[in-house]
C-alpha cells in the first residue's frame, strides 16, 4: 500500500508539485482515471502558506495539501458506487460512474474534492494512477520536488518516517495516506536587550510555563543574539520568565491559542546597584 | 516508464538566459503534435553512473550528491502555458496610424492599435525602411536592441539575429549590454580586488565543499537563491543550502525583506532598510576596529590604504565616527544587533552568499556596498578556509572551471559555431550603454551623451577608464530601432522616460520581434511574430545546473503556432527583400546562413565544442545527447583563495598592485575627484545625480523605499501570462473589480498608518509616476520599505512621463540616473516612493479604454486588446 509523505523542513515552497499536477492533467484526458482538471481556480495538490511572527522573528510555513486516499474515506462511505479504493490504496474517483453525483465535493472534510462545473464531474487528485499502471514510479508532484520533501512509496519502506509522521486532523478518523514530517507547531520567539548598556543579553536562562497547570514546557538560553526561540509548543497560554545574574527577573505571559508570538526588543533592566 | 501515457520525448532547455548555455534541462513529452508534459530529466535515461561519475562531498559525517534528476523551476513545468497563451503575437502585425508615407503618428506609440498584416507587406515595409534610413542617414541611424534574457535558444538565437543580418550591410548602433547581474561588483569590487570579468569572487573552486568542511555561517546578504537562479539555473542552489543547515551552519538574510530564502531556511533575517547596506558594513568596520577583531596582519599583508579606511570610519575625516549608532538611524537595524553581529562574525568562520545581484547591487552607488563587502571580508582574512563570496548560481558560467563552487565537470560545453547571438562590445565605438537609451534617442541635435566604458560584463577592469561618447563625430541620431528585446521599460532605470523616448518624433520606425505582445511592443510600428523554443529544432548546452554538464539535440516538439518563425528566419525575411535593392545588400541571405540548414548549424555547432573525446558527432546526432562526467582528481583542486590566504604573492590579484585596493589606485588616477564613487569606499548620502534617502528632502512626500526584486514567479517580465503562476498566492492580488494587481507589501505598521489592509488597490508613486499594485500587509517586509516585485506587465494608463500603469511595472518610476556619474549602471532598486489608496471604480470612469481592455484574471491582458476592430 502506498503513503505520501511531506517533510515540511524540506519544503521551500517552489509550488512544483502544484504546477506538475496541472501540467499533467490539464488538457489532458486520462481516462478511465481522471477526465482533465479546469486550467484555473482547482487544485488536486495544492500549497497553503502562512506567514508568522513578527517582524524580525518570522517563519513561513508552506503545507502542500492533496487527497488524503483515505482507508476510511468520507466520499467512499457517501458514494460507493462513484469511488473505489484500489490495491495500492489510492482512492480513485471513477469519472464514469460519479457523473453528475454533485455531493461528493462536500463529502470531503479536507476539501479536497473539486466540483468541475463544466464536466459535471467531481474531481480529485488520483496519485497519478494512469501513470503507476504504466510503469512510472511516482506521481508527478512528487517527481517535481526537487528537495526530497514530498516523498512516495510502499509503506513498509518509511516505517522510520512513519513512527514519528502526523495525518491532517486525525481526530476525523478517516486514516489519511497522506503523512506529514515536521509539522510546525506554534513558537515564541524574542530578542532580550539591554536598552541602557545598548547591548543584547547573551546566556539570559528562559523558563516557559503552562499556564493551566504551571508545568515548565521548555527552557532555554539566548544566543549570542539575543534571541531565543521556543518552538514546537501547543496552542494555549503560558507564562515565561527571563532571568539572568544581575537583572530583575523579567515576567511575561503569551497567548499562543490564536497565533504565534514574538516580541523584536523585549527590554532586561539591570538590578539597580546597592548601596 | 511505460510509452503508454508517455508519448515521444524531447529533451529540452526551457531557460532564459538567452545565451547559448542555461540549465533547467526537461523531457517534453509529445504527442499528436501536442505537448503533453514537461518533467526532470532522470541522469539514469541518459547515461550510466559509471559514464556519469557522480561527485560526493563527504563533510562532519553527512554526503551531498548531485541528485539523479534535473532540478526545474516552476518556470519551467509551467511553460506549457506560455507556448500556448493567448498573449501570443501569431502572425506580422502594423500599428494603424503608422504610415510611412504620411503621417508617423509617432506620439501615439502605447496607445493606438494594430491590424494585422502579411509577412510579404511586413518585410517589404521593413527593407524599405531601412535603405531609406541607409540612404538617408547612414547605417548607424539603426539601434539594435539585441541583448535582455529571453529563451535559451542557440541557432535561433532570441536576441542578435537582426543585428548579426545588419552587420553585413553597413553595420547599426548597438544598444550595449550591461553587466546587469553585477552592476555594484562591476563598478566598484573590480577596482578593489581585479577578479575580472564580473567583480564578484570568480576564483570558486571547491569552495562550497570548503565552506561545509569549514565554515560555521552563511551571510545570504541581499540574496535569494530560492528565486534568482530559477530562470537558467534550477533548483540545486537550494538543497546546497539546505545541506549547510544541516551540517550545522548558521544562516542569515540580510535584507530589507524575508525573502523566499529566509522563508524557507531556517535562520536569523536582519532586516536592512533598501540600500543602506553600506552604513551596516560601516559600522561592522567600525566595531572590529575598536575592539581590536579583526585580522591585522592579513590587512597589513594582503591589502593597501586600510589606514585611508580607518581613517574615514573613526571620523577623522568628516568629523562622523561610523559607529553602530549612526548606521542604526540610516539603515534601521538595531545598534545593539549590528555590534552582536559584527562580534559573532569576529568569531566564526563566515561567507557571503550571492545568487548575483539582489537590489543591493542594483540601487544608487551600488559600487560602495560592493567594495564594502569585500573590506569585510578582507578584514576577516579572505581566503582561511570555510571563508569567501560564495557565488550560488550560472555555475561555471562563460566556461570557465573555476568559476564554479561545486566539483569540476570534465567538460563545460561551448556552441560558438552555432549561436547567432551575442553582439560583443569591446572594440566597438557605436554603442550605447543600455542605461542611457532613452536618452539617446532623445538627445537634441548637435549634443553628444558621454560616458566610461564597454559597459559588457566581459570588459576588464581598466575599460571603466576609457571616455565615449555617442554619437561619434560625423555619425547620426537614431531613426530606427529594431528590437528582439521589447522589454527595456519593464527591467531598466527610468521606463517611463524611455516611453516618452520611445515616442519621440525623431524615431521614424521602430520594428519588434517578440512571441508575446507586451510591454515596449506596444510601442512597435510593425511587430514580426516569433516562436517559442518548443517550435524550432536547436542544439542546447546545460553547464550550469552545479549537477552535470550536457549538451544536448533539442528537436521541435510542435509545428509553429500560426504564422511564427524564430528570430533567426525573421532575420532571413528580411535580407529576402533587403536583396532586391543590391549593392551592400547583394546575396545577404547567403551570406548571413552561410547556406546552412539548421541541422548543419548545429554539427557546427558540435565541432565547436570539442567534444569529440566524449563522442563523435554521428553518435551525438544519433544519442542527441552528450553528458560530461565529473573531472577525475576534482578533489585535489585547491581551494579558491586559500592560496592567495597563505602567500598573496603565490596567487596575485589582477589589481595594479595585486593586492586588495582599499584604496583603488585605478581611481584615484582617473577620478581623484569622484565624490560618489571615491577612492576608499564611503557611505553616501546623496549628490546631483540621486536624492534617493529617507533624509532627502524628498523623502517628506514620498517617505518608503522599495525593494524592486527579481520576481518569483517570472523571469523578469516573462511569464506574466501563465495562468498557473497568476493563482498562487503572491503572485498577484485580486482586486475589487477583478483585475489582478501586482502585489505590494507593507509592513503592517505602515499600513496602518495609511489606513491600507489586504486586497486594496494602491498607487506606489514619485515624481517619475505612478504604477497600481495590490495590497498584501506582511510581516516578511520591515517597516519604512514597500516591496513590490519589478517586471509586472506593463498595462498602460497614461503612457510616458509622470504616467500610471495598471500591471505594476515599477521599473517605469525608476530613477533615469545610472548608479553614479562614472559608473553607468543601472540603478533600479532602493529608491523613493510613497503609496496611497486608490479607487479602482473611480480610475475606471477616467480611463475607460485603458480599464476597458481585453482582459482575463486567469492571464491577464490578451492580444486582442491590442487589435483595432474588426481585426
Amino acid at each position: 500500500m502506498k503513503v505520501f509523505i511531506f517533510d515540511l523542513d524540506r519544503c521551500n515552497g517552489c509550488h512544483n508539485c502544484q504546477i506538475a499536477c496541472k501540467d499533467e492533467h490539464v488538457d489532458n484526458d486520462w481516462s478511465p482515471i481522471a477526465r482533465p482538471q479546469p486550467d484555473t481556480g482547482q487544485f488536486w495538490c495544492k500549497v497553503d502558506e502562512e506567514v508568522c511572527g513578527k517582524t524580525p522573528h518570522v517563519r513561513v510555513n508552506y503545507l502542500p495539501r492533496l487527497c488524503n486516499h483515505c482507508d476510511d474515506a468520507p466520499c467512499m462511505k457517501a458514494f460507493p458506487q462513484a469511488v473505489y479504493k484500489r490495491p495500492d490504496g489510492l482512492v480513485i474517483i471513477d469519472p464514469e460512474k460519479a457523473q453528475g453525483v454533485e455531493g461528493l465535493a462536500e463529502s470531503c472534510p479536507y476539501g479536497a474534492i473539486y466540483w468541475n462545473g463544466e464536466l459535471g464531474l467531481a474531481q480529485k487528485c488520483t496519485g497519478c494512477a494512469h501513470l503507476l499502471d504504466d510503469g512510472w514510479e511516482e506521481p508527478r508532484c512528487v517527481d517535481a520536488c526537487c528537495t526530497g520533501a514530498l516523498r512516495f512509496g510502499e509503506e513498509g519502506d518509511f516505517a522510520e518516517e512513519l513512527s514519528c509522521a502526523e495525518v491532517l486532523s486525525p481526530e476525523w478518523g478517516t486514516a489519511p495516506r497522506v503523512y506529514y514530517l515536521h509539522k510546525p507547531k506554534r513558537f515564541i520567539a524574542a530578542t532580550v536587550v539591554d536598552k541602557e548598556a545598548d547591548e543584547v543579553v547573551e546566556g539570559a536562562t528562559v523558563t516557559l510555563q503552562r499556564a493551566e497547570d504551571d508545568a515548565t514546557v521548555a527552557t532555554a538560553r539566548t544566543d549570542e543574539f539575543g534571541d531565543v526561540w521556543l518552538e514546537g509548543l501547543e496552542p494555549g497560554r503560558y507564562r515565561m520568565w527571563v532571568q539572568k545574574e544581575g537583572y530583575l527577573d523579567l515576567p511575561c505571559a503569551f497567548d499562543l491559542t490564536e497565533k504565534d508570538q514574538a516580541v523584536p526588543e523585549m527590554r532586561f533592566y539591570r538590578k539597580p546597584a546597592t548601596a | 516508464m511505460g510509452t503508454k501515457t508517455r508519448g515521444d520525448t524531447v529533451y529540452r532547455g526551457i531557460a532564459w538566459s538567452a545565451f547559448a548555455c542555461s540549465a533547467n534541462t526537461a523531457c517534453v513529452d509529445v504527442k499528436d503534435g501536442k505537448v503533453l508534459r514537461i518533467r526532470p530529466l532522470h541522469y539514469d535515461d541518459v547515461a550510466s553512473v559509471e559514464e556519469r561519475r557522480p561527485w560526493r562531498i563527504e563533510a562532519r559525517g553527512k554526503v551531498f550528491e548531485p541528485g539523479d534528476k534535473t532540478l526545474l523551476p516552476p518556470l519551467s513545468l509551467s511553460y506549457k502555458k506560455r507556448i500556448y497563451s493567448k498573449n501570443r503575437v501569431l502572425y506580422p502585425m502594423k500599428r494603424v496610424d503608422w504610415d510611412p508615407q504620411g503621417e508617423r503618428n509617432t506620439r501615439n506609440r502605447g496607445v493606438s492599435k494594430y491590424e494585422r498584416i502579411t509577412w510579404d507587406e511586413a518585410t517589404t515595409l521593413i527593407a524599405a525602411e531601412i535603405k531609406r534610413v541607409h540612404d538617408e542617414y547612414g547605417p548607424l541611424a539603426i539601434l539594435c536592441q539585441a541583448d535582455g534574457h529571453g529563451e535559451t535558444k542557440v541557432v535561433h538565437a532570441p536576441h542578435g539575429c537582426q543585428a548579426m543580418m545588419l552587420e553585413l550591410c553597413g553595420g547599426y548602433t548597438l544598444q550595449a549590454r550591461q553587466p546587469d547581474s553585477w552592476e555594484g561588483w562591476y563598478w566598484g569590487a573590480k577596482h578593489m580586488w581585479g577578479m575580472d570579468p564580473v567583480g564578484m569572487q570568480v576564483n570558486q573552486q571547491n569552495l562550497y565543499k570548503d565552506v561545509c568542511e569549514h565554515g560555521d555561517a552563511v551571510l545570504y546578504w541581499g540574496c535569494d537563491l530560492e528565486t534568482t537562479p530559477w530562470g537558467w539555473g534550477g533548483q540545486q542552489p537550494s538543497r546546497m543550502a539546505y545541506f549547510l543547515e544541516e551540517l550545522g551552519l548558521r544562516s542569515f538574510f540580510i535584507s530589507p525583506d524575508l525573502n523566499y530564502t529566509g522563508a524557507c531556511h531556517k535562520g536569523k533575517w536582519i532586516p536592512v532598510l533598501p540600500n543602506t547596506d553600506a552604513a551596516l558594513q560601516l559600522a561592522i568596520a567600525y566595531t572590529w576596529i575598536t575592539e581590536g577583531t579583526y585580522y591585522k596582519d592579513y590587512v597589513d599583508t594582503h591589502t593597501i590604504g586600510f589606514d585611508w579606511f580607518e581613517h574615514y570610519v573613526l571620523g577623522n575625516e568628516d568629523g562622523i565616527p561610523k559607529t553602530p549608532q549612526w548606521a542604526e538611524e540610516k539603515c534601521g537595524v538595531p545598534s545593539y544587533t549590528i555590534k552582536a553581529f559584527a562580534r559573532y562574525w569576529a568569531r566564526h568562520a563566515v561567507s557571503i552568499a550571492h545568487a548575483d545581484g539582489g537590489g543591493m547591487i542594483r540601487s544608487p552607488f551600488s559600487h560602495e556596498p560592493a567594495r564594502l563587502e569585500i573590506v569585510l571580508l578582507a578584514m576577516q582574512g579572505l581566503g582561511r578556509h570555510g571563508t569567501g563570496q560564495l557565488h550560488l548560481i550560472e555555475f561555471g558560467q562563460f566556461g570557465f572551471a573555476e568559476w564554479n563552487p561545486m566539483p569540476r565537470s570534465q567538460k563545460y560545453f561551448e556552441l560558438p559555431g552555432a549561436y547567432h547571438g551575442w553582439m560583443e562590445t569591446i572594440g566597438r565605438q557605436n554603442f550605447v550603454p543600455k542605461t542611457l537609451t532613452p536618452q539617446a534617442l532623445t538627445l537634441p541635435e548637435g549634443e553628444k551623451l558621454t560616458w566610461h566604458g564597454h559597459v559588457v560584463c566581459t570588459a576588464p577592469r581598466d575599460d571603466q577608464f576609457l571616455p565615449f561618447e555617442f554619437p561619434v563625430d560625423g555619425a547620426p541620431m537614431i531613426h530606427m530601432v529594431m528590437s528582439d528585446s521589447p522589454s527595456w521599460t519593464t527591467c531598466w532605470n527610468g521606463g517611463y522616460a524611455m516611453q516618452e523616448a520611445l515616442r519621440c518624433e525623431r524615431v521614424e520606425t521602430i520594428v519588434m520581434q517578440h512571441p508575446w505582445l507586451e510591454n515596449d511592443a506596444l510601442f512597435a510600428d510593425i511587430i514580426l511574430p516569433v516562436n517559442t523554443m518548443f517550435e524550432e529544432k536547436d542544439v542546447a548546452v546545460d553547464n550550469w545546473s552545479g549537477q552535470f554538464n550536457m549538451m544536448y539535440v533539442q528537436d521541435d516538439c510542435i509545428e509553429p503556432l500560426g504564422e511564427s518563425k524564430s528570430d533567426w528566419e525573421c532575420a532571413i525575411e528580411v535580407a529576402r527583400k533587403l536583396e532586391r535593392y543590391g549593392g551592400v545588400y547583394e546575396n545577404l541571405v547567403e551570406r548571413y546562413t552561410q547556406g546552412k540548414s539548421v541541422d548543419e548549424w548545429i554539427r557546427a555547432g558540435f565541432e565547436s565544442a570539442q567534444a569529440e573525446d566524449l563522442m563523435t558527432y554521428e553518435e551525438f546526432a544519433e544519442k542527441k545527447m552528450c553528458l560530461a562526467p565529473t573531472a577525475e582528481g576534482w578533489e585535489d583542486d585547491p581551494v579558491a583563495l586559500t592560496r592567495w590566504y597563505e602567500d598573496p604573492a603565490s596567487q596575485p590579484l589582477s589589481t595594479p598592485t595585486r593586492k586588495i585596493e582599499i584604496y583603488s589606485t585605478g581611481l584615484a588616477e582617473h577620478f581623484p575627484d569622484d565624490q560618489e564613487r571615491p577612492v576608499v569606499p564611503h557611505w553616501i548620502e546623496e549628490t546631483a545625480e540621486h536624492q534617493e534617502r529617507r533624509s532627502c528632502e524628498r523623502a517628506l512626500r514620498y517617505p518608503f523605499l522599495l525593494v524592486s526584486n527579481h520576481p518569483r514567479w517570472r523571469v523578469h517580465s516573462e511569464h506574466d501570462d501563465v495562468t498557473w503562476m497568476r493563482e498562487i498566492r503572491t503572485c498577484k492580488v485580486e482586486g475589487p473589480d477583478g483585475y489582478r494587481y501586482e502585489p505590494v507589501w507593507l509592513n503592517p505598521v505602515d499600513a496602518g498608518k495609511l489606513g491600507l489592509q489586504d486586497g486594496d488597490v494602491v498607487r506606489v508613486y514619485n515624481e517619475r509616476g505612478a504604477v497600481l499594485g495590490g495590497v498584501i500587509v506582511s510581516e516578511r517586509i520591515m517597516p519604512g520599505a514597500v516591496y513590490q516585485d519589478h517586471g509586472a506587465r506593463v498595462d498602460p494608463v497614461v503612457v510616458g512621463e509622470r504616467g500610471l500603469d495598471r500591471g505594476g511595472a515599477n521599473n517605469l518610476i525608476c530613477p533615469t540616473a545610472t548608479t553614479s556619474k562614472n559608473a553607468v549602471g543601472e540603478a533600479t532598486n532602493g529608491y523613493l516612493v510613497n503609496v496611497e489608496k486608490v479607487d479602482v471604480f473611480e480610475l475606471a470612469r477616467r480611463y475607460p479604454e485603458a480599464f476597458g481592455r481585453d482582459y482575463d484574471p486567469a492571464d491577464g491582458l490578451r492580444v486582442s486588446a491590442w487589435m483595432a476592430e474588426g481585426e
